[in-house]
């Protein structure tokens, strides 16, 4: 396969729904072979018509989208070699476990030999022997889900859709299943387009994460690129905690914040947004701001302070306990927060 | 305890309802069933005979040897085969009428079920007087065909059982319709996008997930249709004549005309008797489907 040719690349797509809303709007991105990518975003912001209109189930009202090079517009959801996982796992209900991992087989109209070699080898590679002959009924959410991703992998399609997948798991439970699909990615070595809403999973899991609000792509990155180098004020609002601030750039590598105190960073001049992580701020006797605890918040491996340096500035500070009880401040206590200037990420607003 | 009074209380008017009115007939006509025919009709509580079930299949012949007559046995078979025929053709115009009908708008579902029920505002009577109007020499079908100049003929396919299929199809349609529709309803639309993702055409979606998941409601429909199409009285009696009798008729005339009670009483309960075991069958082989 050729690493230059994407697995799926969707060129200006959009998709409006009656009422006005736009689901896709203008939305083109690039996906490269055997790739874990996720879709990230709040609901409502398109990920799914987008995983949608991949499968077929969606047809956008402009723009295209090819698999392997090959453009796949026009063509009904049968005959794209994509597969999905529901989000619900959609599991036929009148059939047993094996049935439905023969389905995608069966369509294809495979020999009966191969198609319960085939069934037993996925039911093996999701962990599920010795459960043929159940019916949906008889599953718990956790073996639907593998029901699910046997049955979509058994047609060994181009690229595999996840909608969601785990979203109906419990934490546990959903833990497990998080590095099963990993485990799974690399065993099938296929493509992986994944939906979710779950910040925390899409950095666990993905290669790559597109991060979508209102229909657009707000940036496309690693999970290191998207968590610290957020290309916008919602990417870095939406991925992990911040400390959001609004500023005036001054032009001389610092910015005035709105009661007045200044922080040195580098970036543009004018009205921005300046997005600190808690993690990257220290609370320390003196410092660049400084302020009063209001609470902290004890979370075992951290303590998150919320220190409030005047009545428009208010900063969350994640620090390590690793020093042990003595660095600890206490509600009220007088405090300084350094902030190092390559923690601070300037954004336009 | 309480519980146990509580759901007995509950339960006991219907109960009491079905006891009264369903159990109790039932019973009183199967005793009649054994019992002599009274000598001014009615019957003679007093003489205990199996003449009526022997009645079904044998009649004396001069020497008042028993012969076997297959009249009443071919009524049956009539009986069945319109209502059969009946529940078939209302499954053939049913089903696609209820697919249509549930991947409707929501909104509109409603009232399409409600367009489904209005026949029901019409008294049943009046409604197969209406065929014998479109049916018959004469009628609107003739008139039309003639005028079209399609057919030269004479159009004549009142009283005969041709009829009385049309009338039963006509009559028991929304039957076969409303537990289909209902069933089809039900089904989770994901599941045709799954089929549909997994490789099925529209085609093999409908035979492999959509037709299996709308089972009960076919299998339901067929029961409202089939069993009371076989006890079916207005439509044979109107449309029908008298050579396509069924055993609606047969019945109702050893109660009037024939006043022959018991006989009429034994033919209700062969009927009845054929019905269950025929349910019986059914349930049987689709428990076992199920599993």
């Amino acid at each position: 396969m050729n690493d230059a040719v994407p697995a799926i690349e969707g060129r200006d797509l959009v998709r409006e729904f009656a009422g006005g809303v736009r689901a896709l709007d203008g939305v083109s991105l690039s996906i490269r072979p055997n790739e874990f990518f996720t879709l990230l975003g709040p609901s409502g912001c398109g990920k799914t018509t987008l995983l949608r209109a991949i499968a077929g189930l969606e047809v956008p009202d402009s723009g295209s989208i090819s698999l392997y090079g090959q453009p796949l517009d026009g063509l009904p959801p049968w005959k794209r070699p994509v597969n999905t996982v529901f989000q619900s796992y959609a599991i036929f209900p009148h059939l047993t476990v094996a049935q439905n991992v023969a389905f995608g087989l069966e369509m294809q109209r495979r020999p009966r030999a191969e198609i319960a070699a085939r069934v037993a080898e996925m039911l093996a590679l999701v962990k599920l022997e010795g459960l043929d002959g159940r019916k949906s009924s008889q599953l718990s959410g956790g073996q639907q889900q593998r029901v699910a991703l046997a049955r979509a992998l058994a047609t060994s399609p181009r690229v595999l859709l996840l909608d969601e997948p785990l979203s109906a798991l419990d934490l546990k439970l959903r833990t497990e299943m998080q590095l099963e699909l990993k485990r799974l990615q690399a065993r099938v070595g296929i493509t992986f387009i994944f939906v979710t809403h779950d910040q925390h999973e899409a950095l666990t899991m993905s290669d790559r994460i597109a991060v979508m609000n209102a229909g657009q792509i707000q940036q496309i990155g690693t999970p290191d690129e998207i968590y610290d180098r957020p290309a916008s004020r919602f990417v870095a609002d939406f991925i992990g905690a911040t400390n959001l601030l609004e500023a005036t750039g001054t032009g001389e590598g610092a910015y005035r914040l709105a009661d007045g105190s200044q922080i040195a960073a580098q970036g543009p001049a004018g009205s921005v947004w300046l997005a600190i992580r808690p993690e990257r701020l220290r609370i320390a006797p003196e410092g660049s701001l400084h302020g009063v605890v209001e609470h902290a918040v004890y979370e075992g491996t951290d303590t998150i302070y919320h220190v409030v340096v005047s009545e428009t500035v208010r900063l969350r500070v994640r620090a390590p306990n690793s020093d042990g009880a003595s660095a600890r401040f206490a509600t009220g206590a007088a405090v300084g927060v350094v902030i190092p200037a390559d923690a601070v990420r300037v954004l336009q607003s | 305890m309480t519980a146990v009074w509580r759901r007995a209380a509950l339960l006991a008017p219907s109960l009491g309802w079905i006891a009264a009115f369903l159990v109790l007939p039932l019973c009183l006509m199967a005793y009649v069933s054994t019992l002599a025919r009274g000598p001014m009709g009615g019957v003679d509580w007093n003489h205990h005979t199996a003449d009526a079930y022997v009645q079904f299949l044998f009649e004396r012949d001069l020497m008042d040897r028993l012969v076997v007559n297959t009249d009443y046995l071919r009524i049956f078979g009539r009986s069945f085969a319109l209502a059969g025929g009946t529940t078939v053709l209302t499954l053939l115009i049913g089903f696609p009428t209820a697919i249509w009908m549930a991947f409707q708008p929501p909104s509109r579902r409603l009232l399409l079920v409600f367009i489904i029920t209005v026949p029901f505002w019409t008294n049943i009577l009046v409604r197969n007087y209406a065929w014998i109007l479109l049916l018959r020499t004469g009628g609107l079908i003739d008139t039309l065909l003639r005028a079209s100049g399609l057919s030269n003929e004479p159009f004549s396919i009142l009283y005969t059982p041709l009829a009385t299929g049309i009338g039963l199809t006509y009559s028991f349609l929304p039957y076969m319709v409303l537990p289909i529709y209902v069933s089809l309803e039900k089904i989770d639309r994901r599941l045709v996008e799954a089929a549909f993702d997994l490789g099925a055409s529209r085609w093999a979606a409908f035979r492999r997930v959509i037709l299996p998941l709308a089972m009960p409601g076919v299998m339901g429909g067929a029961i409202l249709v089939f069993v009371p199409g076989l006890g079916a009285f207005i439509s044979p009696e109107l449309l029908g004549g008298a050579k396509s009798m069924m055993i609606g008729s047969l019945i109702q005339q050893q109660f009037g005309q024939s006043r022959n009670w018991p006989f009429g009483a034994a033919l209700a309960f062969v009927l009845f008797a054929l019905v269950l075991l025929a349910l019986g069958a059914h349930q049987l082989r689709y428990r076992r489907e199920a599993r």
